[in-house]
């Protein structure tokens, strides 16, 4: 994204141009997660994944503070951060392992256990709150049998809280991947959740609007 | 250029066919209000006028959806131009042509006049929802595109980097903030020059500039804003920064919840680069700057300076104790500013401007503007940039445009996480950093959380704790532990466990946890529970001592929420789902278990419960008071209730003093432990209000008497023509071996007005006037009736006075139409009857004319200024003439007051807010323990619900203080046993509307005015409930 | 690209005036040049809310309508979040409107109706109005 800027914008007239812009603000409105994600779309073998670690290792290692970029890299590459991949890290920034480790603990973004194909993160940010945020996680727990935290059994799902996305205009607001959906309401749950997997099993019947 | 030149411009260029192009649009708002205030036929007129005038086709009328300022319809926006008329008539559609559109100008009658200044505002975009804000730091939002550099530059973008860098010294800059009077955007206010001189002074040979990105704040997205929409803004500011502080160097540590902004920013950054404004020798001086992202991995604790530092270093984001302050050790050691988003786009501004310019709005001591998110339960969510000092009313309600879906403003939430909630008697308060600390909030970084009457505060205290427990670092104990410690106390109240001590208990821990904890987060953490203590604390009470949460939120108090509102306790889904099986004996001993003016109630009740129903998030609520009503019409005489009978009990002497809708409830309650109480009516007929106040077109007598009839076959005694005060007193009926006695004796007094000309014929009390034509059956009646005030006494006997055959009628009420007490259904049918509401408006004196008979009301036109503690705006007097409003009779329903002092004969019986009864909400207990009392003689008027409610729980305490213990049977929650499937989807039907009669049959009779519903309607309405109550009753 | 081919450095104040310049007269509507600007509003709100859709169905729209005096650009949230996906169209010497809840066939019809046929589409209008103008 060094390219001269405000091209697409000037040029906008020629048909041609405009289609171009709008494959590059698609790609680039989904920012790190896209760059981050085509390392893991298709299925690398171990010693790649490794491969591309050791090359962010290489060009952050001399600078300071490089333990969180690597980590936050790292992953990316990986979808999480197996045990494996800290201690390698660990050796390779020379840092002591409890370092790192006590690092990864402390940031939310880290997550030490594989998670499921689409992470659904229910916003609970005051403005979701207050409009109904907690009745849509509630029916997704109910529709899901999962708690916050934890992935399905046939790892399609896992379940996150996020405090604001900054969306509040939206509000109550939910992702799932990079989607976002806005105001939803908890009987719009089994209808959102089955977009991503044709059957959602039902574990304690369905959706109770009490909440 | 005239758009007509545009079209045919645009036609030579293009080669596109001509076609004609209207000259002018009229934009009609066709939004539900509009349309219910006649736009239809105003649009209609306004087409015949332009046909009139051979301009069909030059002029386009459309019809746009609703523009939200319901108020004012009908509405005509005119363009070219915005002109904007509210309250068109179709009458003023000549005018509007032949003036406006012929001859070009504006009809200044019709303009949108501001409610306070009266000032006319003709442009739309004038209207204070657009006009209150003042972008400044905004001033580029939505207007660029934000990754392209050479637009900022258009808008004068990096002028004030080049002035500060080419013309200015550091001291020079730092000078121009500090006479800004610039305070850090953040939330604590911290004067910004004085922070970059703190470090511009500090020994180093490097120095860092730090931009605050993390917005921790669940609930604000200022700085994602600016960063997505204005990038530049922000590195504008750190150049300049960095240059008055002689740094080289600048992180913005942004959270990676922000993708957009992230590469909004990356890519900005990289066009510097390109530009040489960042880099080497940039400008060709010696001036050098680079900027890093550090990007942030969810902490909310990150947003505090000191743990931010630690971040960016790559360690866990823990805080470090202060001093050495950053000004001398941050970054590496190395002295540093931190400065936020907002603060940091705000600064290029005033070296541009100048800091007059930025002092030139604002305050004294918060000088320039702020931006908010406002969002929560509020109509306008957005981002708004308004100048501080601004009433935190305004922001809500100009801006704002108020509480959706008819709700209550409860509270506003500033500062988030370390802020507080700020209650409607504190709508005046002054949007500044000391203002809002005066009233236990703080600024803060701008979230603005709008709560509605659906929001607990409690609820909303524990959420916060919940967020904080969460994101402690857990560096310190007082923070670790004692929030954690606070969560349990605040979530065991939620969960109905609450005990006597623990609002102490709360208040002490959180303030030492402010005075002990190791950074900002830690010591503001106790703020929001603090202060919800501090402004709701009766809402705490309510949830420790009742287990009660009026919000409906803490679930596990209720089975669902529209028994959790209702005052009497109904079990809503129990008798409606009854309903839907064609159950009606037990639907009607499940509503009489709890409530036994069903029938009266399913013509009255202003139905709470239909507020909090659930369904109204699906579509609408469930019509619960019509499925009652066609419930009662199945039953053809009362089924008695479950009595157990006590001869104990039936030998005691328990009086009921008022046979009003408390008094009645409280019988009841009393027979069905085996009482035998004798109520005693002060009038020759029993029922209170209801038979003396509610005109028959609402409820129809046979019902009323049927359901009295039901009680005193239950046991009770009714003795009428029985007045306390008059006949007998309290002692006396101690002395005739009464042991308790219950004073429902209601608020019977009509309140004068106190202006000239009130005494004297013509001139009656709604009360009075009600209860001589329901009592009497016929009262003096003239053509011409001004009724005054807002309340349901002032609707019905408007109502009434037109039935008896006033020609004309008018209410005249000081405050306006969405303030009215009355029940908004009954204004839209006195409306709908022909009756005119005459708002803001309040009568001055009584004109008399020579014989001393009324003519007519001096009215004086009000407006709207500050907001008073009920949180609505005050009517203070207009600036207009005083004008008369023709009548020959005027009845004044402006308030109801008890007179009790005569009543107490000896006895003394405590008397709390404006001289009523004083008595315990839960219990009716008073002063003198076998005096209890509930109903309007306690609360004032109130409604019929309300009173029931507090008759049962009298009779509880009755019961209680002369048997020892609580046999309250009734309330128990059991299981109906109505067919529920949980698995199925909702039924899809919206709620059935109610048949009324016709309008040209009600205003001449006293017939009911609503109809019943057909069985299938019924049933399929009753089925339309989501059973909220499913899984929640104990076995 | 490398900063090598890029822009020239900026040097001074006149440098910022000469770009403000040229840019002004780029992006200005004038009878010669563009007639019609759109800005899509893309925030993260008004992505969220499916603005993508909405600066696709422009370009398309655009692109089959063969003209070339209509510019489609992007700028950041405008600040009524209630009313995302917003697009403000602006027509040479006529009031900016904000359209407002738009998806990719209110657009097409924004496109058609406003752009091509010169008419408001008034269920879609959030706004009118110098205040809106981008």
């Amino acid at each position: 994204m060094s390219g001269p800027p405000n091209e697409g914008h000037n040029e906008g007239h020629h048909p041609a141009d405009a289609d171009q812009r709008t494959i590059d603000l698609k790609e680039s409105d989904m920012g790190e997660e896209v760059r981050q994600c085509a390392c893991c779309c298709e299925e690398a073998s171990e010693e790649e994944l490794l491969e591309r670690l050791d090359a962010v290792i290489d060009e952050y290692q001399d600078k300071p503070g490089a333990l969180i970029p690597v980590l936050q890299m790292a992953q990316g590459i990986y979808g999480y951060l197996p045990e494996a991949t800290l201690k390698h890290i660990a050796t390779r920034l020379r840092k002591p392992y409890s370092e790192v480790a006590g690092v990864v603990g402390f940031y939310s973004f880290f997550s030490t256990v594989p998670r499921g194909d689409n992470v659904i993160r229910v916003c609970l940010g005051t403005a979701c709150y207050v409009r109904g945020g907690k009745a849509v996680l509630d029916a997704i727990k109910s529709r899901l049998g999962i708690d916050v935290g934890e992935t399905t059994e046939d790892r399609v799902f896992s379940l996150e809280v996020a405090r604001c996305f900054g969306a509040c205009g939206l509000a109550p607001a939910m992702s799932i991947g990079d989607e976002v959906y806005k105001r939803v309401r908890p009987s719009r749950v089994p209808e959102i959740l089955a977009k991503y997997r044709e059957t959602a099993p039902v574990e304690e019947g369905a959706l109770n609007v009490a909440g | 250029m005239s758009p007509a030149t545009t079209a045919s411009d645009a036609t030579s260029t293009e080669g596109t066919p001509t076609m004609t192009i209207p000259r002018i649009h009229l934009m009609m708002c066709f939004g539900t209000g509009c349309l219910s205030s006649g736009a239809e036929k105003v649009r209609d007129a306004l087409l015949d006028e332009l046909g009139a005038h051979d301009m069909a086709d030059e002029v386009s009328i459309i019809e746009t959806g609703c523009n939200g300022f319901c108020a004012g319809g009908p509405i005509v926006v005119v363009y070219p131009g915005g002109v904007f008329y509210n309250h068109v008539k179709p009458e003023d559609a000549a005018e509007i042509v032949a003036e406006h559109i012929v001859k070009g100008r504006p009809v200044e009658r019709l303009m949108y006049r501001h409610p306070t200044s009266k000032a006319i505002i003709p442009l739309y975009q004038d209207i204070p929802f657009f006009a209150r804000q003042d972008l400044r730091v905004l001033r580029n939002k939505g207007r660029i595109a934000a990754e392209s550099i050479e637009e900022y530059i258009a808008r004068d973008g990096y002028q004030a980097f080049a002035k500060a860098l080419t013309e200015m010294t550091p001291q020079g800059i730092i000078d121009e903030i500090k006479t800004a009077g610039l305070r850090g955007r953040g939330g604590a206010g911290f004067p910004t020059g004085l922070k970059w001189e703190f470090c511009h002074n500090a020994e180093g040979d490097k120095k860092y500039i730090l931009c605050n990105a993390d917005e921790g704040d669940p609930g604000a997205f200022m700085d994602r804003s600016v960063l997505e929409a204005d990038p530049h803004a922000v590195i504008e500011g750190m150049l300049i920064g960095a240059r008055a502080i002689g740094a080289d160097e600048g992180y913005v540590y942004c959270r990676a919840e922000y993708p957009l902004a992230l590469e909004r920013l990356e890519s900005a950054m990289a066009d510097c680069r390109a530009y040489g404004l960042l880099g080497e020798g940039i400008f060709d001086t010696d001036f050098s700057f680079d900027l890093h992202i550090a990007r942030g991995s969810g902490a909310f604790v990150c947003g505090e300076e000191t743990a931010l530092m630690t971040s960016i270093e790559g360690h866990r984001g823990e805080p470090r104790p202060r001093p050495p302050f950053p000004a001398h050790k941050g970054l590496w050691g190395k002295p540093s500013v931190l400065n936020n988003v907002e603060t940091l786009a705000t600064v290029a501004q005033i070296i541009r401007n100048g800091s007059e310019w930025f002092r030139s709005v604002g305050t004294e001591r918060s000088p320039g503007t702020k931006i908010f998110a406002l969002s929560g339960a509020v109509n306008n969510v957005g981002l708004v940039e308004v100048p501080l000092g601004i009433p935190l009313g305004d922001i809500i309600y100009e801006i704002g445009g108020g509480i959706p879906n008819g709700k209550q403003y409860k509270a506003a939430q500033l500062g988030g996480p370390s802020g507080g909630a700020i209650p409607k008697e504190h709508l005046n308060v002054a949007v500044d950093f000391e203002s809002l600390q005066e009233v236990g909030a703080i600024m803060g970084s701008g979230g603005l959380i709008v709560m509605d009457e659906d929001t607990c505060m409690v609820d909303m205290a524990r959420f916060f704790l919940d967020f904080i427990q969460d994101e402690s670092c857990g560096k310190c104990p007082p923070c670790r532990v004692g929030t954690k410690r606070m969560l349990e106390i605040v979530t065991r109240i939620c969960e109905g466990q609450g005990e006597e001590g623990d609002i102490e208990r709360l208040v002490s821990l959180g303030h030492t946890i402010q005075q002990t904890a190791l950074c900002g987060l830690g010591q503001t953490a106790p703020n929001p529970v603090l202060s919800m203590i501090r402004h709701f604390r009766e809402e705490w009470e309510q949830h420790i001592h009742e287990k009660h949460c009026e919000a409906g939120v803490c679930a596990n108090m209720f089975i669902a929420r529209c028994s959790n509102a209702c005052p009497a306790s109904v079990n809503v889904p129990g008798f409606v789902s009854l309903v839907g099986e064609q159950r009606f004996d037990e639907a009607l001993r499940v509503h009489r278990d709890r409530n036994p003016l069903a029938s009266i109630c399913a013509r009255v009740c202003f139905h709470p419960c239909e507020s909090k129903c659930q369904r109204a998030g699906l579509d609408s609520p469930v019509a619960i008071r019509h499925v009652k009503r066609f419930m009662v019409e199945q039953e053809s005489a009362p089924v008695l209730p479950e009595i157990q009978a006590d001869p104990a009990n039936a030998a005691r002497k328990v009086a009921v003093v008022g046979g009003g809708p408390a008094g009645l409830s409280c019988a009841f309650f009393l027979a069905r432990l085996g009482y035998k109480p004798t109520v005693f009516e002060a009038e020759e007929k029993a029922g209170g209000m209801l038979v003396q106040a509610i005109p028959a077109y609402r409820l129809p007598r046979p019902e009323l008497e049927r359901e009295i009839k039901m009680i005193e076959d239950m046991g009770a005694t009714i003795a009428c023509g029985k007045a306390l005060g008059r006949d007998f007193t309290l002692q006396s009926l101690k002395d005739e071996g009464y042991e308790a006695v219950f004073l429902g004796v209601g608020a019977p007094k009509g309140s004068t007005i106190g202006i000239p000309g009130e005494d004297g014929p013509g001139v009656y009390d709604g009360l009075s006037f009600l209860k001589e034509y329901n009592l009497t059956g016929s009262a003096p009646m003239g053509k011409k009736v001004a009724v005054i005030g807002g309340g349901n006494a002032a609707i019905d006997a408007a109502r009434t006075a037109l039935r008896l055959g006033a020609e004309e009628v008018r209410i005249l009420y000081r405050r306006t139409r969405a303030q009215m007490p009355a029940w908004a259904e009954e204004v839209d049918a006195a409306d709908l009857e022909g009756i005119q509401i005459l708002t803001l408006v309040a009568p001055q004196e009584i004109v008399r004319d020579g014989q001393g008979a009324v003519t007519g009301v001096r009215c004086r036109e009000m407006v709207l200024g500050d907001y008073d503690k009920s949180g609505r705006r005050r009517p203070v007097s207009g600036h207009d003439p005083d004008f008369v409003v023709e009548a020959d009779t005027v009845i004044a329903a402006i308030g109801q007051w008890l007179d009790a002092e005569p009543l107490m004969d000896g006895v003394k019986v405590g008397l709390g807010r404006k001289g009523y009864f004083a008595a315990d909400r839960t219990s009716g207990r008073t002063s003198e323990p076998w005096v209890f009392a509930g109903g309007d003689a306690v609360t004032g008027p109130a409604s019929v619900v309300e009173a029931i409610g507090a008759g049962e729980k009298a009779a509880v305490s009755i019961d209680e203080y002369l048997t020892g213990a609580n046999h309250a049977f009734w309330r128990r929650s059991v299981d109906i046993g109505t067919h529920f499937d949980p698995d199925a989807d909702p039924v899809e039907y919206d709620r059935a509307a109610v048949e009324e009669l016709p309008l040209e049959q009600r205003v001449c009779t006293f017939d009911e005015v609503e109809c019943g519903w057909e069985a299938e309607v019924a049933l399929a309405e009753a089925r339309r409930c989501l059973r909220c109550d499913y899984g929640k009753y104990c076995s | 690209m490398s900063p090598a081919d890029g822009p020239q450095k900026i040097k001074s104040l006149a440098d910022l005036q000469a770009i403000k310049t040229r840019t002004q007269a780029e992006t200005a509507l004038r009878e010669d040049g563009y007639h019609v600007r759109l800005t899509v509003h893309m925030g993260t709100c008004g992505i969220a809310s499916g603005s993508r859709a909405v600066l696709a169905a422009a370009l398309e729209e655009l692109n089959e309508s063969g003209r070339t005096d209509v510019r489609v650009t992007t700028s950041g949230c405008i600040g009524a979040c209630e009313h995302e996906p917003e697009m403000t169209v602006e027509v040479l010497d006529e009031e900016p409107v904000l359209y407002g809840d738009l998806d990719a066939e209110t657009t097409r019809q924004v496109f058609q109706e406003h752009v091509l046929g010169g008419k408001l589409v008034p269920k879609l209008v959030v706004s009118l109005g110098e205040g809106v103008r981008p």
